[in-house]
């Protein structure tokens, strides 16, 4: 078991009202899966994952990662958790536009701690193994959606995460450019990387091995 | 690590160009003006200090007790210094000096030509001087050099002004001759490094001691008079100082009759604290600055730092709204917040140390500037590594203040909202820190403009007010020859350009450091009843020349060798209850001689306006009329050429240099010309600061409020109540910074104006302009960058992404 979510409450105090952004979320990830998390606007997806990826508190219940019980620990001990174990990829990509590809790709491990050397070599080898060796040096304006979101899959996969999270990640491209990313998480997933995206598209889901549907914070069948 | 962060700050600041300029910019104006300031207070409180005797190093000051009051003189009677040093073995050095006064050389070249000069730093000082105070030789023997009596010390630059010297051979010149006014031969026995800036003792030569007592017998024998010899000694050891001063009240009866005795108290006035103690006056040559303006310049030098160090944490705070999106990647791939702030407070360090560099620079430039343009005292200001600790001093503050601060601010960021660009800075209702920082601000900018106002209506008060004679159009030369006084009157007065001629020992008002002393009594009053005075020599026409007014009786009928008619102001009566009318026929006895009242003259100022009235005699002397008073009617000042070829004619052996009163005049404002010139100069700096911030921030304001200006736009305001948006919050908060700013600007000004006799009264409309200049500064700021904005087009500002 990767991670277990039991009874899981998020909500906010709004107006002298209390209104749910998570209700009884109960969820369990076994390594490996590849997790759609589906619905409306508005329906908790991105804060469920979130809190999935220990970036957002919830109000109650209890969240095990890899046997820790996260909602007891620490934020230093949890930042060092998720920085371990879980890479993000994002919608609008988020690269830093100061920086090129290749110290994109880096950056995560100065983080890690990794020795210079080391760092090098792994940013060469997800530049080889994403196919973007001639890009390294240009700017993330330079590139375009796909060719961004490429260096961000790239950028969570760097440091070897356990899960990958994935926030509408082909929300703001083509179709063509959708295909390839999903393609590239269907692949990475026969690897042994577990992910958990969040997707409008059927036809995105369709590429996960089980999906979850959400409506206002609830998951329903 | 450090190379990412270091690309990270470099392609931030290219990024945004405007921004960086304008922090920049701001920041360097701040360090720059606040270095140059704190560079000129060392300066000017290290005045001396370059001695290595220094600590030791004692000034002999004077005290009389009259019987209406205290009078202090930081010179002494001649004869003191050899008395101390026959009966003080305590005192290690005594030296005694005169001076500086204006001599005339004459040089002649071994080819016969000959050259004569004016120089007005000469100095008598005796063989101690130079065991006293440190002096850089660079040719003669430092021992013997001023043993002798016709020998003469030359500073570097005079050497090569008169002997045209080209390179540094200043032994060549050693036993050269050159004439005293003429007359005396003096050997060259010396050649010294020029002093520096930052000395009272300001000298281009040196002549010995003995050659001046052997030429001014009479005053050099004298224990009552004072006439400007100036008394140092070096003690031991710094202890003994009260003692010692015990030892002379009871010692001095020995030379002193009992009148003086009892009248003069001598003490003994540390040597660095002579430059800003005000009580005893500047001496002779040079200038006091006192403590409280030294202190007022550190705070303003604060409050600027302060204000562009405010700029640059504000600017910084509402740039960092542009890197939220970085803080939030950057916390999701594993960065703590330590991580961020330490990239943060490196990136901010980065470009302060930048700065620094920068302003080391503009202080280079500015002190310059200062050096060769600043009209009101002179100033050798110069960078040295001795400023290093200035520079760590204030770039520590800034580092701290501007650095550390913002790095801790934007650290904190959530990563969630900080992906969405959600951070809130700033309700806009609510009181934060930017908006205290911006009120502030505008509080010292206000402090600022306001006090440069004040300062310059007492300044025109100084200029405009009626001082009881008039002062256009006067200039002044000297006469060197008594006996040709007729004559240069008439050749004057041919010209047509000169309307009236007088002549005297000074103008009306004492200016120049030139005051002739005396005291006043009726002749059968006992000595000790004397009352301090000053006194003119003034001829039948200096009346009418100032168009001074006689309240009683007449004007003089002529000079006498021995005088014999006084001309008094209405203060003089005041000690004896007389009216102006009873005064006339009255005999009174002065220092010099008795004579009689003939005439009463309205009361005009004859001190400086920071001072009062005192009481004044004019005599019918024909000694020391050493100045002529001319009156030009041209406006063109045609009339100088003349005057100079007249004077040429008339003394041909002296150099002409003649002044205008009223500059004399305005010099007697020397100090507070200073702070108002200063206040103006860092008021103009503060604003701009503030400006160069209120345009910062600005365009950060509009971006985040585009939208809504959008929406307001779509609903139908006009170009005016949109840049109300913007305006109405700098409003409030000038209005506020000026309820801050207003009560400590009136404290301070009165206090500042309490010093001087004739001053300005505080109203409120100095207050108000102020405030109000201030406003209209600030909105201006504002509107520049939001009207393009509230012209914009709403659809960009509501697309969505």
């Amino acid at each position: 078991m990767l991670l277990q979510l039991r009874n899981i409450f998020k909500w906010v105090n709004s107006g002298g009202q209390r209104l749910f952004l998570l209700k009884d979320i109960n969820l369990n990830v076994e390594e490996g899966e590849f997790i759609s998390v589906m619905g409306p606007s508005g329906s908790g997806k991105s804060t469920l994952l979130n809190v999935i990826g220990m970036l957002d508190n919830f109000d109650e219940g209890e969240y095990e990662f890899l046997h820790e019980p996260v909602h007891t620990l620490k934020e230093k001990h949890r930042a060092n958790l998720y920085k371990e174990y879980i890479g993000f990829v994002f919608q609008s990509y988020h690269l830093l536009d100061e920086l090129t590809v290749k110290e994109n790709l880096e950056m995560p491990l100065l983080y890690k701690k990794f020795k210079g050397t080391e760092r090098r070599a792994m940013v060469a080898d997800m530049l080889d193994r994403f196919n973007i060796v001639g890009k390294k040096d240009l700017f993330p304006t330079q590139l375009s959606g796909g060719q961004q979101q490429l260096v961000g899959v790239a950028r969570a996969l760097i440091a070897n995460p356990k899960l990958i999270l994935a926030d509408e990640p082909t929300g703001n491209l083509n179709s063509a450019q959708s295909e390839e990313i999903m393609g590239l998480f269907k692949q990475l997933n026969s690897e042994g990387v577990t992910i958990i995206q969040v997707t409008h598209s059927e036809k995105n889901a369709a590429y996960g091995s089980r999906v979850i549907n959400l409506l206002d914070g609830r998951m329903i069948k | 690590m450090l190379r990412n962060y270091f690309k990270i700050a470099w392609r931030n600041l290219l990024k945004n160009r405007l921004s960086s300029f304008i922090n920049i910019v701001g920041l360097t104006i701040g360090i720059s003006a606040c270095m140059v300031i704190l560079i000129f207070v060392r300066y000017e409180s290290t005045f001396d200090g370059h001695h290595s005797n220094a600590d030791q190093t004692y000034r002999v000051v004077q005290h009389n007790t009259l019987p209406d009051q205290m009078v202090y003189w930081n010179t002494t009677a001649y004869p003191l210094a050899e008395a101390l040093r026959n009966d003080f073995p305590e005192i290690d050095v005594v030296t005694q000096i005169s001076g500086p006064v204006s001599r005339v050389f004459k040089v002649e070249d071994n080819f016969g030509n000959v050259k004569r000069f004016e120089e007005s730093q000469v100095l008598f000082v005796d063989a101690y001087y130079p065991k006293t105070f440190n002096i850089q030789w660079l040719a003669g023997d430092s021992n013997s050099a001023l043993s002798g009596i016709n020998s003469v010390v030359l500073t570097a630059e005079l050497a090569k002004k008169f002997f045209g010297l080209e390179k540094e051979n200043y032994n060549s010149i050693i036993g050269q001759t050159i004439f005293l006014q003429n007359k005396d031969a003096l050997t060259v026995t010396g050649v010294v490094a020029n002093p520096p800036g930052n000395s009272d003792h300001q000298y281009s030569m040196l002549i010995p001691y003995k050659f001046f007592k052997i030429n001014n017998e009479y005053f050099s024998m004298n224990w009552s008079g004072n006439y400007q010899g100036t008394t140092f000694v070096v003690l031991r050891n710094a202890k003994i100082r009260e003692t010692l001063e015990k030892k002379i009240t009871g010692w001095k009866k020995k030379y002193l009759n009992p009148q003086d005795d009892k009248r003069i108290s001598y003490a003994l006035q540390p040597l660095k604290e002579i430059h800003d103690e005000t009580l005893y006056g500047s001496s002779p040559g040079g200038y006091i600055m006192p403590a409280n303006i030294l202190n007022t310049a550190l705070i303003v030098a604060l409050f600027i730092l302060l204000i562009a160090i405010i700029n640059f944490v504000n600017l910084l705070t509402a740039q960092s709204n542009s890197r939220s999106k970085e803080v939030g990647i950057r916390k999701v791939m594993g960065g703590g917040r330590f991580n961020l702030i330490v990239q943060f407070i490196f990136e901010n360090s980065l470009v302060i140390i930048g700065i620094l560099a920068l302003s080391v620079f503009v202080v280079r430039i500015l002190l310059n500037f200062l050096n060769t343009n600043l009209s009101v005292i002179d100033v050798q200001l110069e960078l040295g590594w001795s400023h290093l600790g200035i520079l760590l001093l204030i770039g520590g503050l800034t580092l701290v203040l501007a650095a550390v601060y913002p790095a801790l601010v934007v650290s904190a960021f959530k990563p969630i909202q900080a992906l969405k660009n959600n951070i809130r800075f700033s309700g806009t209702n609510r009181f934060n820190l930017r908006k205290s920082l911006v009120t502030f601000q505008f509080a010292i900018v206000q402090l600022f403009i306001i006090a440069a106002i004040v300062l310059a209506m007492q300044m025109s008060h100084f200029r405009e007010m009626d001082l009881g004679f008039s002062s256009d159009a006067v200039v002044i030369t000297e006469t060197p020859e008594f006996e040709k006084l007729e004559v240069y009157r008439e050749r004057l007065l041919g010209d047509m350009g000169i309307n009236k001629v007088a002549f005297g020992s000074g103008p009306p008002m004492a200016v120049d450091g030139f005051q002739l002393g005396t005291t006043y009594r009726l002749p059968e009053q006992p000595q000790e009843k004397s009352l301090e005075a000053e006194m003119k020599i003034a001829d039948i026409h200096y009346l009418d020349f100032y168009d001074m007014e006689l309240v009683a009786g007449r004007n003089f009928l002529g000079n006498k060798e021995a005088f014999d008619e006084f001309i008094v102001n209405e203060t003089l009566l005041k000690p004896f209850g007389w009216n102006a009318e009873e005064a006339i026929g009255k005999r009174i006895q002065i220092n010099e001689g008795q004579a009689t009242i003939v005439g009463v003259v309205k009361d005009f100022n004859n001190n400086s306006l920071q001072n009062e009235i005192s009481p004044c005699i004019l005599l019918n002397w024909t000694y020391y009329q050493s100045n002529a008073f001319i009156k030009i009617s041209d406006a063109n000042h045609l009339s100088l050429g003349v005057i100079k070829n007249i004077w040429e004619q008339t003394f041909s052996n002296s150099i002409y240099d003649y002044h205008f009163l009223e500059d004399s005049i305005e010099k007697e404002y020397m100090v507070e010309n200073l702070v108002f010139t200063g206040f103006g100069i860092f008021s103009i700096l503060a604003i701009s600061i503030g400006c160069l911030g209120l345009f910062g921030l600005m365009s950060f304001m509009i971006s985040k409020k585009a939208k809504e200006i959008g929406i307001r736009k779509v609903l139908g305001a006009t170009l005016f109540e949109n840049l109300s948006l913007f305006t109405k919050e700098y409003i409030g908060l000038v209005s506020l910074a000026f309820l801050i700013a207003a009560p400590l600007v009136y404290y301070f000004m009165n206090q500042w104006l309490e010093g001087f006799t004739y001053r300005i009264e505080l109203s409120f409309w100095m207050f108000l302009s102020g405030g109000f200049v201030t406003l209209i500064i600030a909105i201006l700021t504002c509107s520049f960058q939001s009207i393009k904005a509230a012209l914009a087009n709403p659809i960009y500002a509501l697309r969505e992404e």
